[in-house]
């Protein structure tokens, strides 16, 4: 990075650019989150089942961010893992109504954690405990009990209970993750 | 704007591009760039531009180079890039084959089709087909019925040409929900939507033949506009009235003929090509469509005067009366400066040529330019070279020195093939010009590239050499093969050599010498040959060049025997069940005058029959008829048979299918009842066992009755008869009851007297009429009163004998009242007939042609049967 590049992003005056990835199990409510962020116009009212992947661009506190929003149905899954290697902040959406299926995310969670393009880089993690306004749900401390995040110290990481129909939570948990990003970027 | 980038970008690839050739593991190195962050989107589109580049270049990438090259793409669709976007959707068509999980891309793209950006929605549509399957269409079918039926023309295009994809990928139950949507579609005002519209449409029906009937009747009424939709529906049309038999004054055939009226050229074109090409078109017609070609003849475009130069090409054969009326025209391309065109043109000119002549003018023309054309349109003028020489035997010299010089100058293999082809041909067909033949073939193996047409001509050498004057000309021909070529020709120099020292007795010393030489060839077959040969030349024993009449299958499965035997007693050949060679099976009885037998060459039906060994014993086939079929094609069991005439027996061969899936047949036979009692079956060979889908032959053999006593004729009606087992659908393992029998009736199917008789071809008819003589002939008169008109009646006859038209007489010149149809074959016996008839039709009576028929043969009881059979 030249001088000059180094006094625009000293000054903010040019945002910075990352690419997070979204991930979750299906029907948690990933590209719901990210509808929130889309411009009025381009808002989808109606929310269908993502295959494969699709790619959102928004910008949260001076910085850019590309979101790979990934399906989350068991055959899609394992695609994940080609998209861990450029990512630079994760949002795992969780389903907090869902406590049978909190196994499997929690194996999910293992399986990223414990892949090669993640486990030796600091990538902050952000956990949304979705759907909060909902009468079962869990709560974000029960919900990061369940996944045993207490023992996560490798990564930095966040939870939050958001309701995405709403936008309840959703923008304080990005502020986080963009915060960290940043951090991280200038660090290197 | 972006179209013209496009193309900007293409050209830089195609300059550009060699440079990269090869360099496919740099290329995918390079790839990488698409996972850096941020993305630079120009350096992204360079990298992909390269990659599409060497995929077209037929580079094949592995599974696993293809899938990490596809999902590192995959993360271009974060740049808003037009033009990297639609390269994108390129890399996906390209990949979507080879990667995994190609379906990744699948919700992006839907995101595409249906956004803002126009630009992107058509070429996202047709990349989304490629990588889709029956399950992610269901979750897609509503975008697409949307994009169907869209405003924009390029993007219900899309839609549409991806449909017809889809139709093939096996997901055509989910296209075929939409018919409402393509139905719309077609009523739209853009010419290529409704194009595509009226060609998935079709193709969703093209099975039920009442759907497509009732789709053409409606859109031929109803006002197509587009030109494109025009000339689809015309092609249609015809392949309709093709299929059904219809005659040419149907609606359908109304239709297409007023769209030789239409304004545009394109549908002009398509309307005027079909009718000439359609089998039910009569003169009138055809002459109507060719008038219009004929305009397009002078016409300034090029293009135009191409295609109609190219389809009277075609059709001078059919028609070449009506071709002939455009001679003027066509005599003014030929000085035209495009090449192509005058070559075409003067190919139609010689096909039509009426007199020798002007075939010589025409081929000095020819001559001129020669050079300055391809080699597709070389082989053009010696195809039609080869058919003047059938017309015109006494030209064969001309075009014998005018395809040697043409054999001299550089071409490629398959016009060199063509020539060689022409001149074996020629050589076959005039003994007199065979020496020349022959000396121009071996000045060219003197200097061939090509392998196969040197094994070829020296095969030829081989067989035709030794009835030359002076066969010891060509061993020296062979000798030099023999010291400078590969193995492949050596070997076959090796062969021919022996074939030669065998046949001509005061060469076998000469050529022992030679062969002595050939022993100490490095290549292994060549010296095994020359071995062989020479020894068999030493013993003087010449038996083994003729042909084996073992089955090759029954000498090995005897080999084998032998080998697991001790092998204490030597090999006994002769318990080998006997076959008469297949190459033999035209009829062998050699015919004074050269003549080329047309018979459906030696089709699979008849090396089928002569596997049998039962049938071994029949001797040749004289002729095998295309299958009939006997059944409905979807009827449960499908029985087709075909006919094989043998010198004096008849073999039926029923080929059966069985389509019931949970039924195994057994011992499944046909049994043929004939109308006429002269008809004795005398052998019968059932199928033991007929699964589901199979298909296999059971054989009735017939004495055949005294066919000269009139009896051939006769009607067979035929029974399937089976034992059923019920079995398993999915297995095929049988239950395990006895079965009961069944029985099926089957369609009748007649024998008559054009089975016994083989067309022959390229006769001089004059000369064979006067050689036979009025010892063995007959005359009769006939009122043939079905008919209306000449043309229809000599179809008619030619139907009835079997028997070939020489001279083209079997055109009859339009509004002439009298005709003279000569004809010309040969009888199962051996006994040649010819046949000439002299018709004459008075189109102001109603009674019919009257026919007065003179039959010669050298046969004394042919002529008496020709004319019964007829009254």
């Amino acid at each position: 990075m030249g001088l000059l590049d180094r006094l625009v992003v000293f000054l903010k005056i040019k945002k910075r650019q990352a690419s997070v990835l979204v991930v979750g199990l299906d029907n948690s409510g990933k590209s719901t989150i990210l509808n929130h962020f889309k411009p009025d116009e381009q808002k989808s009212i109606e929310i269908v089942p993502t295959i494969g992947f699709s790619v959102e661009t928004f910008k949260i506190k001076n910085l850019n961010l590309t979101a790979f929003d990934m399906s989350g149905q068991g055959r899609y899954r394992n695609l994940w893992e080609h998209y861990y290697q450029d990512a630079q902040g994760i949002i795992f959406v969780i389903d907090s109504t869902d406590a049978l299926r909190m196994v499997v995310v929690k194996d999910e969670l293992e399986l990223l954690l414990q892949h090669k393009d993640i486990k030796n880089r600091s990538v902050p993690i952000l956990f949304f405990a979705n759907k909060m306004d909902l009468r079962d749900a869990l709560s974000s401390v029960k919900v990061s009990h369940a996944l045993g995040l207490d023992s996560l110290c490798t990564k930095s990481w966040h939870i939050c209970s958001s309701n995405a129909v709403t936008g309840e939570g959703v923008r304080e948990g990005l502020e986080w993750l963009s915060e960290q990003i940043q951090l991280n970027l200038s660090n290197n | 704007m972006y179209a013209r980038k496009d193309r900007k970008d293409d050209d830089d690839s195609a300059q550009g591009g060699n440079k990269w050739s090869g360099e496919r593991s740099s290329v995918l190195q390079e790839a990488r760039v698409f996972n850096k962050s941020p993305l630079d989107p120009k350096k992204c589109s360079q990298v992909l531009t390269k990659l599409l580049y060497l995929l077209n270049q037929g580079e094949k990438l592995s599974a696993a180079e293809a899938t990490d090259t596809f999902f590192a793409m995959t993360r271009l669709f974060q740049s808003s890039d037009v033009m990297l976007r639609r390269l994108v959707y390129l890399g996906i068509k390209e990949l979507a084959s080879t990667a995994n999980d190609v379906i990744i891309v699948t919700s992006s793209l839907t995101k595409d089709m249906t956004g803002k950006e126009q630009l992107y929605r058509a070429p996202a549509i047709r990349a989304l087909c490629k990588i889709a399957d029956a399950g992610t269409l269901q979750a897609v079918e509503r975008y697409m019925k949307q994009a169907i039926v869209d405003k924009n023309g390029s993007v219900a295009s899309g839609a549409l040409v991806s449909c017809l994809h889809l139709l093939n990928q096996g997901c055509a139950d989910i296209v075929r929900r939409w018919p409402n949507e393509v139905q719309e579609a077609l009523n739209s005002d853009d010419a290529m939507v409704q194009y595509h519209a009226l060609g998935l449409l079709y193709q969703i029906r093209m099975n039920d033949k009442l759907a497509v009937s009732k789709l053409i009747s409606k859109y031929t009424k109803y006002n197509v506009k587009s030109p494109y939709a025009l000339c689809l529906l015309i092609k249609l049309t015809c392949k309709m009235i093709e299929d059904e038999g219809y005659g040419t004054d149907c609606p359908m055939f109304n239709f297409v003929e007023s769209c030789l009226r239409h304004k545009n050229e394109m549908v002009v074109y398509e309307a005027a090509h079909c009718i000439v090409n359609m089998k039910s078109t009569g003169p009138s017609e055809a002459g109507r469509a060719v008038a219009v070609l004929q305009l397009f003849l002078s016409s300034p475009k090029a293009m135009l005067r191409f295609a109609a130069v190219r389809t009277l090409n075609r059709v001078a054969c059919n028609h070449p009366k009506i071709v002939m009326s455009c001679n003027i025209d066509l005599e003014q391309l030929i000085s035209g400066t495009n090449r192509s065109i005058a070559t075409l043109a003067i190919t139609t000119l010689l096909k039509t040529a009426s007199n020798e002549s002007s075939v010589e003018r025409l081929m000095k023309q020819i001559e001129s330019f020669m050079t300055e054309i391809s080699d597709e349109f070389k082989v053009v003028v010696v195809e039609s070279i080869q058919s003047l020489c059938e017309k015109f035997p006494n030209k064969q010299g001309t075009m014998m020195g005018f395809l040697a010089k043409m054999l001299r100058e550089d071409g490629g293999f398959e016009y060199k093939k063509a020539i060689v082809d022409t001149i074996i041909d020629i050589i076959h067909s005039n003994e007199d010009k065979m020496e020349i033949g022959l000396g121009h073939l071996c000045e060219f193996i003197e200097d061939c590239e090509h392998t196969s047409l040197a094994v070829k001509i020296l095969s030829l050498l081989a067989t035709k050499g030794p009835k030359t004057k002076n066969p010891s000309k060509y061993v020296r021909f062979i000798y030099n093969r023999l010291i400078l070529e590969n193995a492949q020709v050596r070997a076959a120099s090796v062969s021919a050599l022996a074939q030669i020292g065998s046949e001509c007795p005061n060469l076998t010393n000469n050529v022992i010498v030679l062969l002595e030489r050939s022993l100490m060839d490095e290549d292994d077959e060549v010296r095994d040959r020359a071995a062989y040969y020479l020894k068999i030349l030493q013993k003087g024993n010449t038996d083994l060049f003729t042909q084996l009449t073992l089955s090759i299958h029954g000498l090995e499965s005897a080999l084998c025997e032998y080998l697991k035997s001790d092998m204490s007693v030597p090999f006994d050949a002769s318990q080998i069940t006997y076959e008469p060679p297949v190459k033999q099976a035209k009829p062998a009885a050699p015919l004074a005058v050269p003549e080329k037998k047309i018979s459906p060459g030696k089709n699979v039906y008849q090396e089928e029959v002569l596997e049998v060994p039962e049938f071994a014993q029949l001797g040749n086939v004289f002729r095998t008829m295309p299958p009939i079929e006997l059944t409905e094609p979807e009827t449960e069991y499908v029985v087709k048979v075909v006919k094989h005439i043998f010198g004096e027996h008849v073999v039926l061969q029923f080929n059966c299918t069985n389509t019931v899936n949970d039924q195994l047949l057994e011992n499944v036979s046909v049994e043929p009842v004939a109308m006429n009692g002269g008809w004795k079956a005398v052998h019968t060979i059932p199928i033991k066992k007929l699964g589901y889908q199979e298909t296999a032959s059971c054989f009735v053999c017939f004495q055949q009755p005294d066919l000269l006593d009139g009896a051939y004729n006769s009607g067979f009606t035929n029974t399937l008869k089976f034992t059923v087992k019920d079995c398993d659908p999915t297995t095929g393992e049988p239950d395990d009851n006895d079965g009961y029998p069944d029985e099926y009736v089957l369609e009748v199917f007649e024998v008559s007297l054009s089975d016994f008789i083989q067309k022959v071809a390229n006769v001089d008819f004059v000369n064979s009429w006067e050689e036979l003589g009025p010892e063995n002939e007959l005359e009769d008169t006939f009122v043939l009163s079905a008919y209306s008109s000449l043309q229809q009646a000599i179809e008619k006859i030619q139907d009835f004998l079997g028997m070939h038209a020489c001279e083209r007489s079997d055109q009859v010149p339009e509004g002439k009242q009298t005709h003279v149809l000569i004809l010309a074959g040969t009888f199962v016996n051996g006994g040649r007939i010819l046949v000439r008839a002299r018709l004459a039709h008075d189109p102001t009576m109603t009674q019919g042609v009257t026919m007065n028929m003179t039959v010669r043969s050298n046969d004394e009881s042919l002529p008496e049967l020709i004319l019964t059979s007829l009254a």
